[in-house]
């Protein structure tokens, strides 16, 4: 049973066979918790309301494409890490994906499940990085704040 | 049905315009057998894991008590393994059906068609096309099946649908119909696309008009479609408001006309 502290990969992906794949592979050769999602809209509340640590989007789906939805993920949560799952492997795309959605990986599919389970296990610690990084950098933010108030009473006290 | 080119030359064109046609979905039709391909590929690896753990704990010859769990999550993963190839395989078989049933030539012949079968397959065939923006509607009745060319009135359906597609600049409905009408079955194709300018609609059917910029293959599919049902001894006709959209309206006889240019 997952808790609190297992990484969590949301796929978004309107293929209904493609996600229940995902899953099927993720679950057997991995301990993440697996969240899926038909829908790049309803998968945004999941970003909102969740933890989510990696994000797989297919490229085309109806109502918005998959560089849109990461993009808006970004806005939501900047260090989940964002990997694209695309039929349609082209470097107009890619690029896009990578200046609009600041993309990490860009898999193609089909896709190679020992390439997938890597690609999705160093965005995992790619996100675990950046959010430690970020909790020491409010910690050093927050201990700076102290160092300048003892500063300044003790300049206070002296002169 | 004046104007009608031979039999032999219908059948050539309808020909011709048919490869064009799938040369022009062929990349689309790939995509779709990609996705079913994509999670046969993945499970097929999922399976070759998951008997590879199941032969590694039944190596020990007995079960241990924690070894259960791990059991359960195998079987857990094969049971949505089989569920998915279960669907990717009915995916790929129901498309490979209707290209079947698109291209092939011993359908050339007369044939009692069920003129929604015929419009279903190819609907797959152009799914891709739909780029996930347009939402295709059917409203069929029960009709009887149409004496036909089955691959030319294939052609006709596949030419209406695609002429619909590209008339809808990235969302919209198309809205096919079927119904009885008189001694014929009606098939209306209705699209919320561009629409056709009035100066225009009178030549649509005329060899070689397009409206869009000389592309090979273009400016045929609509007349073809009019000698294949001017063949059938039916009848086509469009409405249309720019910027609203187009209808497309086919009847065909139930009986071969042998009034027409049936051989």
């Amino acid at each position: 049973m997952p808790d609190r502290t297992t990484p969590t990969i949301l796929i978004v992906d309107d293929e209904e066979m493609v996600l229940m794949a995902l899953r099927s592979f993720l679950e057997l050769e991995t301990a993440y918790r697996v969240v899926t999602s038909l829908s790049p809209v309803d998968a945004l509340d999941t970003v909102r309301d969740e933890r989510v640590d990696v994000i797989v989007a297919d490229f085309m789906m109806p109502a918005m494409d998959g560089i849109e939805f990461l993009r808006q993920a970004r806005d939501i949560r900047p260090h989940a890490t964002r990997i694209l799952l695309t039929g349609y492997a082209d470097m107009r795309n890619a690029i896009r994906a990578i200046n609009e959605a600041g993309l990490y990986h860009y898999l193609e599919k089909p896709w190679d499940n020992d390439r997938l389970k890597l690609v999705v296990r160093n965005g995992v610690e790619r996100s675990s990085l950046v959010n430690e990084l970020d909790s020491r950098i409010t910690a050093l933010e927050s201990a700076n704040v102290e160092l300048l108030e003892i500063r300044s009473r003790l300049i206070k006290a002296f002169l | 049905m004046s104007g009608a080119a031979p039999p032999d030359s219908v059948a050539e064109l309808v020909n011709a315009a048919k490869m064009a046609t799938l040369g022009s979905l062929v990349a689309g039709v790939a995509h779709e057998l990609n996705t079913p391909l994509g999670a046969l590929n993945s499970n097929h690896d999922v399976l070759k894991r998951a008997l590879e753990r199941l032969q590694g704990i039944l190596a020990d010859e007995v079960v241990e008590p924690h070894e259960l769990d791990e059991v359960r999550r195998i079987v857990s993963a094969v049971d949505g393994v089989m569920r998915v190839n279960d669907l990717a395989v009915e995916r790929m078989v129901t498309l490979v059906a209707s290209l079947r049933r698109f291209g092939r030539p011993d359908l050339a012949d007369i044939d009692h068609v069920d003129v929604r079968e015929s419009i279903d397959a190819a609907l797959v065939i152009v799914k891709h096309e739909l780029r996930g923006g347009i939402v295709v509607e059917r409203d069929y009745d029960d009709v009887a099946p149409v004496e036909c060319y089955a691959q030319e009135i294939g052609q006709v359906f596949m030419n209406l649908l695609v002429n619909a597609i590209r008339a809808i600049d990235a969302e919209g409905r198309i809205t096919v119909r079927v119904k009885h009408a008189d001694e014929c079955v009606r098939i209306e194709v209705e699209d919320t696309g561009c629409g056709i300018a009035a100066e225009h609609l009178g030549r649509i059917f005329e060899p070689g008009f397009t409206t869009r910029g000389g592309r090979i293959g273009m400016g045929m599919g609509l007349p073809i479609s009019r000698q294949v049902v001017d063949r059938h001894g039916g009848r086509i006709s469009v409405t249309s408001e720019p910027g609203r959209g187009s209808t497309f309206t086919v009847d065909l006889p139930y009986t071969l006309q042998t009034g027409g240019n049936a051989q």
